[in-house]
């Protein structure tokens, strides 16, 4: 009897237990998901885009996916049921997090998110109709277990020409921050066997503000998403190390994905994320394309050989073939000599070129061949001296490397091997303007070699270079086939002057985008000035004594005018991308304590920002909250003045206002109103923040 | 340098020097030997990868109440690859990993039970309900599927096809990445997708 009962209630229970994990299992997957169509403005305008989103709510522990969803799971797919010539855009998927799952990593999201997308209705949509959006959305929600889902979501929204004007909608504005941003740096990537590394690059990128970094890919097949990735920073490089999957065989040609940064501001941890589109960089490419030493030292020499031919160098090739002419008397040994002292000296300019940009290099700089002509200074300075060379050239000022006076077969003293020598640095010197086909390649593969194997193909250019000297020199048969010294000499001597003043113009062109016209009035004065201290020099050849010194001293006081000048050229470089015109359409004036008192005493309220090109959290405020319009109408509407401080290069004055509020860095925000305390704004802004605090006044 | 970027530096080689040589959690390499394993099956007998050397091996991770596991057995395609290369003499050995209480666990009876009820036909069905089997594979979701030559290396580890859904609909036009690399391993050819991105469930590891 009793057995009977008892069996029969734990069969009861069983039963219950069973359908009550039953039910658990076919617990159906909208508990655990919410899903719902939010549009943001209240009504829609004919034509005009707006935006809705898809709102997932997941109930604690539970979460949905991002659009890789890593080692398991499957994203969230939205298919949008419109009405007709609506036309949707692709959805915008928010930062996700990592989510662990024993050793395998998902992307996803926890709690709540918004995946938002932009609809455009078609143009003649009639006023007073009303729009119904709907979407199929298909989702897998997990905690341990996954359950697979569907929803159908829909909205009606009122057509009404002028739209709806809702200043601001909280919810829409919290989902786009929660959007990755675009990356302000340069991204490219490179990969071995093992892993991939991300390279972002800026001057203003300090590496050690940035706590952590986690680069999702939009690849589900790149990376093993479960493995650490390593941080690290190499002067203005920030390097993130990915260990990759097998999956992939082959590199892609891009990596599009999302890389959250961890900034540290003021003893918090601030995420912040971009979108990041990277490129494969220089050396995997150089690597990829099959660019190998021998190749590279082959198209080098070529280079070299074709230099020879450029506007540039030309002109100096002639000289000394001219030279090589005039001095047929000498012994064969002797022009074997020359030869050898040519080509000295453009290898050892070479070496010391190849030396300089490894270096700077090293040190950080995103430089390349031809990185000198990046300087206003260096190419108002190779401009300078071509000019001189084509002034010697034309006559007006003799040097040791020009000819001899026409059919004097004397030799001037500077003629010797070290004039050869010579010879070959200025024709590396003046080679450095131009490039040559096959040049661009092996220098690039050169660059990012390692130093002993890249000064390989820089010699081998420095060869090529002087290869069709040497070639003459060494070879008397090419000699007897130069005609004999005479008048053409001159001729072709002075005719030879005007490809170097074509180079020179070319170098003058180039200074135009780099220094504003006031720099390149200095330049060009300074070329004139240049011309009347040659011939101020020349003439005092041929003067007496006390004629000659007063010429000289022109000569002399010219030259200093043109060292003063480059200094006028240098005061007036054009600043490149800098803090202030990166990204705000805000008109500010830069921060001074002068200019803050003065305005505070005339009762004028002041909003002051503190940024640095280096801080990503002031960037990002920068962009979201203090760039756009309505901070501008609200700033003009109030009179606000708004004074920016720039504290990439350390600046007294700001590091003694920051201390006043008891900050130690960047950035730090200010509204100074007359008649009450300043106020401070949050380290993190968002444009309702800043909004409401300037309303107040 | 200054002395916190030399101890930056410093510690990042360090760290990247540790990460360079510490022995990976990841998946095993296709083109290494499969990781050796010793487990219990559905009948009681230990099971050891050494018992099977000669023979082409196939392991499937399953559990039963996974979606994607459903779709496949629901439509009948797992049960096909299942006795379509059994019959041609490969060893096909079903995985059990979920621990006691998480959805798929199944002691030996149940195992069995699920077996004749799906009408599968694995030569094995092996118990790994504290997922040793699963470590040492780098299994991550159900179902996940491993293929081994008779000479023990590891010639396919991934997903079954390449359809990530849970929808049975999309079993027909799928590619099977099992089927066809079985297919070419018999015919002696080298497979030409060696790994895939697998989906499904995660395994349920209790750590």
């Amino acid at each position: 009897m009793v057995s009977d009962i008892l069996s029969r209630a734990l069969i009861a229970c069983l039963c219950v237990f069973t359908l009550a994990l039953a039910s658990a299992r076919a617990q159906d997957a909208a508990d655990l998901a919410k899903v719902e169509l939010l549009a943001e403005p209240a009504a829609i305008a004919p034509g005009e885009p707006f935006t809705v989103g898809i709102k997932l709510s997941m109930k604690e522990h539970w979460h949905t996916y991002w659009r890789n969803p890593g080692d398991s799971g499957e994203p969230t797919r939205v298919t949008w049921k419109l009405p007709r010539r609506f036309a949707a855009g692709d959805l915008q998927w928010p930062t996700p997090s990592l989510i662990r799952v024993g050793p395998a990593a998902n992307f996803g999201y926890e709690g709540e998110t918004i995946l938002l997308a932009r609809v455009t209705p078609p143009r003649d949509l009639k006023s007073g109709t009303t729009a119904n959006l709907a979407a199929d959305v298909a989702y897998l929600v997990c905690e341990k277990i996954c359950i697979p889902g569907e929803a159908s979501v829909s909205l009606s929204l009122p057509v009404s020409e002028a739209g709806a004007s809702s200043p601001g909608n909280a919810v829409f504005d919290a989902a786009r921050s929660k959007l990755p941003q675009t990356s302000p740096w340069n991204a490219t990537f490179s990969a071995d066997a093992r892993a991939i590394t991300l390279s972002l690059r800026s001057d203003a990128l300090r590496g050690d503000t940035i706590r952590s970094a986690t680069f999702f890919p939009h690849d589900n097949t790149l990376i093993d998403n479960a493995a650490p990735q390593v941080l690290r920073t190499e002067g203005q490089t920030t390097l993130v190390t990915i260990e990759r999957s097998q999956i992939a065989k082959s590199m892609p040609p891009r990596i599009d994905g999302v890389l959250l940064l961890e900034e540290d501001i003021g003893g918090k941890t601030v995420p912040h994320a971009f979108a990041i589109e990277a490129t494969p960089s220089a050396a995997f490419a150089a690597g990829e394309g099959g660019m190998n030493l021998f190749y590279a030292v082959i198209s080098a020499l070529l280079a070299g050989v074709i230099l020879n031919f450029m506007p540039c160098v030309f002109p100096v090739l002639s000289i000394k073939i001219l030279h090589l002419t005039e001095h047929r008397a000498e012994t064969p040994r002797r022009v074997r000599l020359h030869g050898m002292a040519y080509a000295l000296g453009i290898i050892a300019s070479f070496t010391i070129l190849a030396g300089v940009l490894q270096a700077l290099r090293a040190g950080g700089a995103e430089i390349g061949w031809g990185f000198q002509l990046q300087s206003p200074l260096m190419v108002a300075a190779l401009a300078f001296v071509l000019f001189a060379l084509g002034l010697s050239l034309s006559g007006i000022l003799t040097i040791g490397t020009s000819l001899t006076r026409v059919g004097d077969s004397r030799l001037l003293q500077r003629d010797g091997l070290s004039g050869s020598f010579f010879a070959g640095v200025l024709a590396t010197v003046v080679a450095t303007p131009c490039t040559a086909p096959f040049m661009g390649a092996s220098i690039g593969f050169a660059l990012v070699q390692p130093f002993a194997v890249g000064l390989m193909v820089f010699l081998a250019l420095g060869l090529g270079l002087a290869l069709p000297f040497m070639a003459l020199a060494f070879a008397p048969g090419l000699q007897r086939l130069l005609p004999r010294p005479g008048r053409w000499m001159e001729t072709l001597k002075q005719f030879l002057a005007f490809p170097v003043y074509a180079t020179v113009a070319w170098l003058i062109w180039v200074l135009s985008f780099q220094v504003s016209p006031s720099g390149l009035l200095g330049a060009l004065a300074a070329l004139v000035l240049i011309a009347f201290a040659a011939w101020a020099f020349n003439l005092s050849l041929g003067l007496s004594n006390v004629s000659a010194r007063a010429a000289k001293g022109m000569a002399a006081a010219s030259i200093a005018g043109v060292v003063a000048l480059v200094l006028v050229i240098d005061l007036n470089r054009l600043a490149g991308a800098n803090v202030e015109s990166a990204a705000s359409k805000v008109p500010s004036e830069a921060f001074s304590q002068q200019k803050l008192d003065a305005l505070l005493a005339s009762g004028q309220p002041v909003f002051v920002n503190m940024t640095a090109a280096w801080c990503i959290t002031c960037l990002v405020n920068e962009r979201t909250a203090l760039s756009t319009g309505a901070v501008r109408e609200a700033l003009a509407g109030k009179r606000i003045a708004y004074l920016k401080g720039d504290w990439t290069n350390r600046n007294p004055e700001i590091t003694r206002l920051l201390e006043k509020f008891g900050r130690s860095g960047v950035p730090l925000y200010v509204l100074y109103r007359s008649g009450s305390e300043p106020v401070i704004l949050p380290q993190i802004l968002t444009q309702s923040l800043v909004l409401d605090a300037l309303k107040q006044i | 340098m200054n002395r916190r970027a030399f101890t930056t530096m410093f510690a990042s080689s360090a760290a990247i020097l540790l990460l360079a040589t510490a022995p990976s959690q990841a998946e095993p390499k296709v083109g290494a030997p499969a990781p050796a394993f010793s487990a219990v099956n559905s009948e009681g007998k230990t099971v050891k990868l050494s018992d099977f050397s000669g023979k082409t091996i196939v392991l499937e991770w399953t559990n039963d109440g996974c979606p994607y596991v459903r779709k496949h057995y629901g439509s009948g395609n797992m049960q096909a690859l299942q006795k379509k290369w059994t019959d041609q003499g490969i060893v096909w050995l079903s995985v059990i990993s979920s621990p006691p209480g998480e959805e798929g666990f199944a002691d030996g009876a149940r195992a069995n039970s699920l077996t004749v009820e799906r009408k599968a036909s694995p030569t094995a069905v092996l118990l790994d309900p504290k997922q040793q089997v699963a470590r040492a594979y780098g299994a991550t979701v159900t179902p996940h599927m491993y293929i081994i030559k008779p000479d023990g290396t590891l010639a396919y580890a991934g997903g079954i096809d390449d359809k990530p859904t849970t929808r049975p609909a999309d079993v027909k036009d799928a590619k099977n990445f099992v089927d066809a690399a079985l297919a070419e391993l018999k015919a002696g050819k080298p497979v030409s997708t060696p790994a895939t991105r697998a989906y499904g469930c995660t395994v349920k590891y209790s750590s």
